[in-house]
């Protein structure tokens, strides 16, 4: 019995381990240290972010369509094959994103090299909640979306941080390969963005 | 490395990057599903992992965590699968060279759904091009198929 919960404590903790996935910072600024000013200018490229069509191509609405969209693309377009990814937003209704979007492990680093081929990362492909719809969506539409706890997931700014450290799906975005432009900034300096508009009150434009 | 392929235990030792694709063919001799377009476009090389349809151009093999099936262990000659009496029946090919992939993505949609609309074959079977354009005929045969394991 007490080797079977060491076991399972020695299982749970490795899975801590590697849910922390690739780890970046998260050391917010300290409370009062951001003026609205200064969190606003974080959330216009924080929007720069949310915008690029590396993250936006797949925050896409009801229709559930992911998009093809961006530099590597021309013409923006619905994605091909007639691909939906349902209500289940992984495709289950009918060709699963994982059929295609396999799914790596952790190690394999360069799995992306291809151009035109399906990304894969190290987690099942899938689009991100409906209430998340980012694509075509205003700097203030997303904004207001972000900080709204009925339509971010119930996180904070420091959940937010943290969802970004931990989705491999996001850290793609920076690492897309294959000729696709990466998202601007980097991944730290995103969740640095994240943290300095959170501290700041996570101001919108429209406030 | 160990793998299950059409029920059967196999070892082959390869990179762990190789893609499936590769291990059926040039490994194992499974030359049945056929390689396309080699970036997971054109849906020729689709086996079931598990009962899911992947394209095994695009996963590696060292990223196999399931059981594999291949259009040579769907059915048998003596006892083809649905799908795959109803290709025969049908007569859905021209060329030919997609329609293993075709065949392995209409079972599972058939797995999961068994009275298709011609908008879930559709939706289903999008990512399965045919450049001799037998769609219709491919709609047809999944609608025979999807009868025949009605009345199973």
């Amino acid at each position: 019995m007490k080797r079977a919960l060491l076991a399972s404590a020695f299982t749970l903790m490795s899975a801590l381990s590697v849910s922390a996935g690739e780890t970046v910072d998260i050391v917010p600024p300290a409370e009062g240290s951001v003026t609205t000013e200064a969190a606003l200018e974080a959330w216009s490229r924080i929007y720069e972010v949310a915008s690029h069509p590396r993250c936006s191509n797949c925050h896409v609405g009801e229709d559930n369509v992911p998009m093809w969209s961006g530099p590597s693309y021309g013409k923006t377009r619905p994605h091909g094959m007639n691909i939906n990814g349902g209500e289940s937003r992984i495709g289950a209704e009918a060709v699963l994103c994982s059929t295609c979007h396999t799914t790596k492990s952790e190690d394999w680093e360069n799995a992306n090299t291809t151009p035109h081929a399906a990304p894969r990362v190290a987690m099942d492909w899938q689009l991100a909640p409906v209430e998340a719809e980012w694509f075509g969506k205003s700097s203030v539409e997303v904004c207001n979306q972000l900080r709204d706890p009925d339509r971010n997931g119930d996180r904070t700014f420091m959940d937010i941080a943290e969802h970004l450290d931990h989705d491999l799906i996001l850290h793609w975005a920076w690492k897309p390969g294959g000729g696709r432009e990466a998202a601007p900034y980097s991944l730290q300096e995103h969740v640095n963005d994240i943290l300095t508009w959170g501290v700041g009150g996570m101001p919108c434009e429209n406030d | 490395m160990k793998l299950s392929v059409n029920g059967k235990d196999r070892e082959v030792d390869v990179e762990p990057d190789m893609p499936l694709l590769w291990v059926l063919r040039d490994e194992l001799g499974l030359t049945g599903t056929k390689y396309g377009c080699g970036v997971a476009q054109c849906g020729a090389c689709t086996v079931h992992m598990d009962g899911l349809a992947v394209r095994s151009c695009q996963l590696a093999v060292g990223d196999v965590t399931g059981d594999i099936t291949t259009i040579e262990g769907l059915g048998t000659p003596d006892s083809l699968h649905a799908v795959q009496d109803a290709w025969v029946e049908h007569q859905v090919a021209q060329c030919g060279y997609c329609q293993s992939g075709q065949i392995m993505s209409a079972a599972q949609l058939l797995d999961f759904n068994d009275s298709p609309t011609d908008a879930d074959i559709d939706a289903a079977m999008g990512g399965n091009l045919c450049r001799c354009g037998t769609y219709p005929r491919i709609r047809a045969a999944i609608k025979s198929a999807a009868q025949k394991i009605q009345e199973a």
